[in-house]
């Protein structure tokens, strides 16, 4: 047995690392945002800056258009990286270098995902010069209001990593279960839906949520192929913060979104422990 | 006898099957993958002389001038100098600082256990905006912002969680036994420490290592908000390029195509050092 001391020791390097460059950050953030900054103007506590994100309907558009483009993206590739991930469980000739290749998007910046995006469905983008001499054209896809740049920049990124995790879980199904169904008369959907579904069910909540909130925060890509109007939150964060210098503003969006970002996880939380105590232990 | 050539049907059936797959999976992976790669090749190839303007389907001629010029331009090798500088230094921060803390969570039972795995998966689910203006105030105080040091401490906030749960993962496996035979024969913990939980975790911190070197290597946000404008990583100068007034599409492909081909190499080398797909779902996907 360790004594207690010797533990701190040894989680001291990493605990202590996030606590003093995340946790301390994090903590001004929350200040500066009520007022208690100490860089700028110190007013005093005041709930001002929330009062003037939630009052101020430009604010309350990028909210809105904040959550329309995490729910969004986050739906759409779910519902391609379902199908995919159940495929990659059966096998086909290359198959192993298919299950490398398709990984390839994990590892491509954001920023070249929206760089792809312009030149392949902008207005004189690649496709819509393939499409010109069949008398076909595309919709205005990039800074386009319903911003289906930035959910084909989201998807491209985030099927693969929905494959790869989803794809985990229901390849620690045991084979054994969906065969014994099969045996006993089940057919492919009942199968999907009965067993690999409700057990694959943590993996795919996981991936949902690692998604959803991973690009709760980013603004280069609906920077670069967002519309003018509305903007994200978190754009309007990055220009309250270093354009206007409004750094109380800029934090108080900034805990908005964490707390989004949190009660998502909280909710998953209980979601899936609900599901284990549910399934007697047997849901992973 | 009568079941063989059942079988026999029901296999030559799920080979069709098999091979339908495999056209469909492929076919996808060029429409999505391989052409967009293609076009973008293309843009990084076009002849200066020539244009590439729409109606054309490809440029009106090819070259390698806009490669050419990357040789001379010496703000982008300054980039690439200061991105593999700094991925290299936030991957030996990640790994030092995960050592011991990822063995703590692997190998020690304490009570707190379940809220410290939670705070480390914190910085993984707050935006990193929101971490980065946090930060650039505080490093602001110190002295840290807009310089080197202050990126790499500000990109190993995001990195570190992964490199702890995929040692973490990497080190359960580790039999409890050698390390109490190891102390039971005289070793320090930290001669323990160094021969046995090091040697044995080693797949996981190449693993772990190769992809916080990628993760680091195509980081931007963080970047942009603690270095930027002085700190110009590869990223940060792609979106120089993408943002700026005027966007000048064959530099951005060739940017694109520095920053790609190294992440995309480590990466499957990262992979072949796994050999399986349990450290990377062990640290991202179980939360």
């Amino acid at each position: 047995m360790m004594s207690r001391y010797a533990l701190w020791v040894l989680l001291a390097p990493g605990v202590g690392f996030l606590i003093l460059l995340f946790g301390l950050p994090l903590g001004m953030a929350l200040l500066t945002s009520i007022g208690l900054g100490t860089v700028g103007v110190n007013t005093g506590f005041t709930l001002d800056h929330y009062a003037e994100l939630f009052s101020n309907s430009i604010y309350l558009d990028g909210l809105r258009y904040s959550l329309f483009l995490s729910v969004v993206p986050t739906l759409v590739s779910l519902t391609i990286a379902m199908p995919l991930a159940v495929a990659l469980q059966s096998t086909f000739p290359g198959k192993k270098l298919f299950s490398t290749l398709y990984r390839v998007p994990l590892v491509v910046p954001g920023i070249v995902a929206a760089f792809i995006v312009m030149i392949l469905f902008d207005r004189g983008g690649e496709i819509s010069r393939i499409l010109k001499p069949l008398g076909l054209g595309l919709p205005k896809m990039v800074r386009d209001e319903w911003s289906l740049g930035i959910i084909i920049a989201v998807a491209w990124k985030a099927v693969p990593f929905m494959m790869l995790i989803i794809g985990g879980s229901l390849a620690s199904i045991s084979t054994d279960l969906p065969a014994a169904a099969r045996t006993l008369g089940a057919n492919r959907a009942t199968v999907f839906w009965r067993i690999e579904l409700p057990l694959a069910l943590p993996g795919i909540t996981a991936a949902v949520l690692l998604v959803f909130v991973g690009f709760t925060g980013a603004f280069a890509v609906p920077l670069l192929l967002g519309p003018i109007y509305p903007k994200r939150l978190s754009v309007w964060m990055y220009e309250a913060s270093y354009q206007e210098n409004n750094r109380g503003l800029a934090s108080a969006m900034g805990i908005v979104l964490s707390v989004i970002a949190c009660a998502v996880l909280v909710i998953y939380y209980r979601v899936t422990s609900d599901l284990r105590n549910a399934a007697g232990g047997e849901v992973r | 006898m009568t079941a063989l050539p059942a079988t026999t049907r029901t296999t030559a059936a799920a080979r069709t099957e098999g091979l339908w797959l495999s056209i469909g999976l492929y076919t996808a992976l060029a429409l999505t993958l391989v052409a967009p790669i293609m076009v973008a090749l293309l843009w990084s190839l076009v002849d200066p002389k020539g244009g590439w303007f729409a109606p054309a389907i490809v440029p009106n001629g090819l070259s390698l001038h806009h490669w050419r010029a990357v040789g001379l331009d010496r703000s982008l090798i300054q980039s690439i100098v200061t991105s593999v500088l700094i991925s290299l230094a936030v991957t030996a921060l990640s790994g030092m600082l995960a050592l011991p803390t990822a063995y703590a969570l692997a190998k020690v039972p304490f009570r707190a256990k379940r809220a410290i795995e939670m705070f480390i998966l914190a910085p993984l689910i707050v935006p990193g905006l929101i971490v980065g203006i946090g930060i650039g105030t505080l490093f602001f105080r110190v002295g840290l912002a807009y310089s080197i040091p202050g990126v790499i401490l500000a990109q190993t906030i995001g990195t570190l969680p992964f490199m702890i749960r995929v040692l973490a993962a990497t080190m359960e496996a580790i039999p409890a036994d050698l390390i109490h035979a190891a102390r039971t024969l005289g070793a320090s913990p930290f001669r323990a420490g160094m021969h046995i939980v090091v040697p044995l975790a080693w797949p996981g911190f190449v693993a772990g290592g190769m992809l916080t070197f990628v993760s680091s290597f195509e980081e931007f946000e963080k970047t942009f908000m603690v270095g930027a404008p002085t700190v110009e990583t590869l990223t940060v100068k792609l979106w120089a390029v993408l943002g700026g007034k005027v966007m000048i599409f064959p530099n951005a492909a060739v940017v694109t195509f520095i920053l790609l081909v190294p992440c995309v190499l480590i990466f499957f080398l990262a992979e072949r050092a796994m050999r399986n797909d349990g450290a990377l779902a062990a640290g991202m996907g179980k939360l």
